[in-house]
């Protein structure tokens, strides 16, 4: 396997912009549970989608995902795939009983 | 190979004493340590088993009651599935032969590897605690199946936490194989050059990596419903029974597969080396695995057939079960076109192989009949159930255990067993299994549920030849056990490669030093399995 593990730095601009990224999803969160926004169906869905945006920021960018090989970044997309399998596989049978 | 230590002793001979084996780091003394603890614990469940078949020699109740027959049902299939038959192979033969069969010293993470096993033997010891303290052994069933298992007063907090611990103990030893098999494969060992063991064993540590911890959050959702009633699982306190089922079969299918991939790894190592040929298919073999593994996860609704699922979901999970058996059937014909034209050598690990092909295929068949909506409605929760993952799990998985054992044991202990005893274990085993079990198939189709104590007296006779095949059973597995541990001490020595096979375990001492090899490992021209014919 190819090493190419070489040095980087990450200039502090992406860091902050990751940073107010994920403060907004985080306020986003916030103002739909606090204003109780009618989403019916899709609240769960919404805030699945908030979450996991702020995990692939954290990992991308302060796990250094993205600067990882791409093996490691498909092994993240396939189990985030069957992830989303599982859920959408279960919530099937409940919208359909 | 860096280090110089001795090549002239072997890993047994190294050191002595029993902290030498407790702690340590060693990925063949840490497999027969899983070894002896794991068919410690299967002779336990097969006692189980035993007095269960006992129970049922005649209807009402004949050596048990009603509550302890149920309790029996439980820890038989808590210490076959948790403590025996998931471990088994990968912990075993995986532990012991990875590292060798990929021409290295050790797995990737050694200490991980020995925490795995104290985990394993942490989580065995909460299950057998359940035997001594409260109100006795769960009597849910292995499944946990809520809203009982949230309300009965039997030891089900403790049983689900030695899963939980188990479950644990499976991650990690995934995780060393998957690290081990990307980091440390002999130069030249391509992917697809690797053995077809391997293949099986990455497969199936994927799925122990990614499943596994799915169980044990659920597991521990059933720990907080007891002790602090949130209203998950239980409807009288606002939960959905059915969505237990879901969380416990999203692992738990998949699992069946942690289960039988290795053993498929088995087989495909078996066949080439007694049929002196080529495997027939190696990519197909090879990436069939992969793909029971990534199809295997989307099944688990076909556990769920008469539990309330809507008609939709029904319809979608058992069209993608029929699809998992696409990659199974690839396995099968790929074997028996290897056996085709071979110079065959019947020995004993081949006669495993072969009952294991006509076993899993018994097995398999007889899935795809609940995998069928229709029929599943008839046939679900009786015995034909119970017969199917029978010939699944013991008739697949365990022959091939057994065939990976005689197999092995001259490469493990450097001795030969008595072939004509092993032979005539292998005989009564496997006359004792089909005795045992296929007559189950005929009562569930007649009518009889599972895991009663009891059943109606036209049910008797079919009864009486499963409980008998028990006995015959029990006959050919204590010979077996007796011709190996015989063999073990008085056993005629061998030298490396007493089978004529080309793979590459067979090239080292045996049994082999500790760094696994006394001269580099070459790797076979034309791949792992090219005979010259």
């Amino acid at each position: 396997m190819k090493d190419d593990n070489h040095p980087h730095i990450v200039n502090y601009k992406e860091h902050f912009g990751t940073w107010i990224g994920l403060m907004i999803l985080t306020v986003m969160t916030v103002v739909v549970s606090v204003t109780n926004a009618n989403l019916q169906m899709l609240t769960v869905l919404t805030a699945l989608t908030i979450a996991t945006t702020k995990a692939v920021l954290v990992a991308y960018y302060y796990m250094h995902l993205k600067f990882d090989q791409k093996i490691y970044r498909i092994m993240l997309w396939v189990v985030m795939g069957l992830f989303v399998s599982f859920m959408i596989l279960t919530i099937i049978d409940y919208i359909t009983r | 190979m860096a280090t110089a230590i001795s090549t002239e002793k072997n890993f047994f001979e190294i050191k002595k004493g029993i902290a030498s084996w407790l702690f340590t780091l060693d990925h063949k003394r840490i497999g027969l340590m899983y070894f002896y603890a794991i068919i410690s614990f299967f002779l336990v469940g097969v006692i189980l088993g035993l007095l269960m078949r006992l129970e049922l020699i005649a209807p009402g109740e004949t050596i048990v009651k009603p509550t302890t027959y149920n309790q029996i049902f439980t820890l038989h299939g808590v210490i076959m599935i948790f403590l025996f038959i998931i471990p088994s192979i990968p912990a075993i033969f995986g532990n012991f032969f990875l590292p060798i069969m990929l021409g290295t010293d050790d797995v990737a993470f050694p200490r991980l590897n020995l925490l795995s096993w104290w985990l394993y033997v942490g989580g065995a010891v909460f299950a057998l605690l359940t035997l001594v303290v409260g109100d006795g052994p769960a009597d849910t069933g292995w499944t946990f199946y809520a809203p009982y298992s949230v309300q009965t007063g039997t030891n089900v907090t403790l049983s689900v936490l030695a899963a939980f611990i188990l479950g644990f103990s499976s991650i990690l030893t995934g995780l060393n194989f998957i690290v081990t098999i990307h980091r440390l494969r002999a130069p030249g060992m391509t992917f697809n050059k690797m053995p077809l063991f391997a293949w099986s064993l990455y497969a199936t540590s994927w799925i122990q990596l990614l499943a596994t911890p799915i169980i044990g959050i659920t597991l521990l959702m059933i720990v907080a419903e007891r002790v602090f009633g949130i209203g998950l699982f239980d409807p009288s306190i606002g939960g959905d029974p059915i969505l237990y089922q879901h969380l416990f079969w999203i692992y738990s299918h998949p699992a069946v597969y942690i289960m039988a991939l290795p053993a498929m790894g088995i087989i495909s190592e078996l066949i080439p080396s007694f049929a002196k040929r080529t495997i027939f298919g190696y990519k197909a073999i090879a990436y069939s695995s992969m793909a029971i593994a990534f199809v295997g996860y989307f099944v688990w609704g076909h556990h769920m057939f008469t539990s309330g699922m809507s008609g939709t979901a029904r319809v979608i999970f058992s069209i993608l079960t029929f699809i998992v058996a696409i990659p199974t059937a690839v396995k099968v014909f790929n074997w028996v076109a290897t056996l085709y034209k071979g110079s065959i050598d019947v020995q004993t690990p081949l006669l495993y192989a072969l009952a294991f092909i006509f076993q899993f295929l018994i097995g398999g068949l007889s899935g795809l009949v609940l995998a069928a909506l229709a029929a599943d409605i008839h046939v679900h929760d009786t015995y034909f159930v119970v017969g199917h993952f029978h010939y699944v799990m013991f008739g697949g998985t365990g022959f091939a255990m057994f065939g990976a054992l005689h197999y092995w044991f001259p490469k493990i202990w450097g001795r030969m067993y008595n072939k004509r005893t092993a032979n005539i274990g292998f005989a009564l085993l496997t006359v004792g299994f089909n005795f045992l079990y296929f007559p189950m198939m005929i009562l569930g189709l007649m009518g009889m549920p599972r895991r009663y104590y009891d059943y109606l007296p036209r049910f008797t006779d079919l009864n009486v030849i499963s409980t008998v095949g028990s006995w015959i059973l029990a006959i050919g597995l204590i010979i077996m056990l007796w011709n190996l541990i015989r063999a073990k001490k008085t056993g005629e020595k061998v030298g490396r490669n007493p089978w004529g096979s080309i793979s590459m375990e067979w090239q080292t001492k045996s049994p082999p030093p500790l760094e696994n090899f006394d001269k580099l490992p070459e790797l076979n021209e034309g791949g792992p399995y090219h005979y010259k014919h």
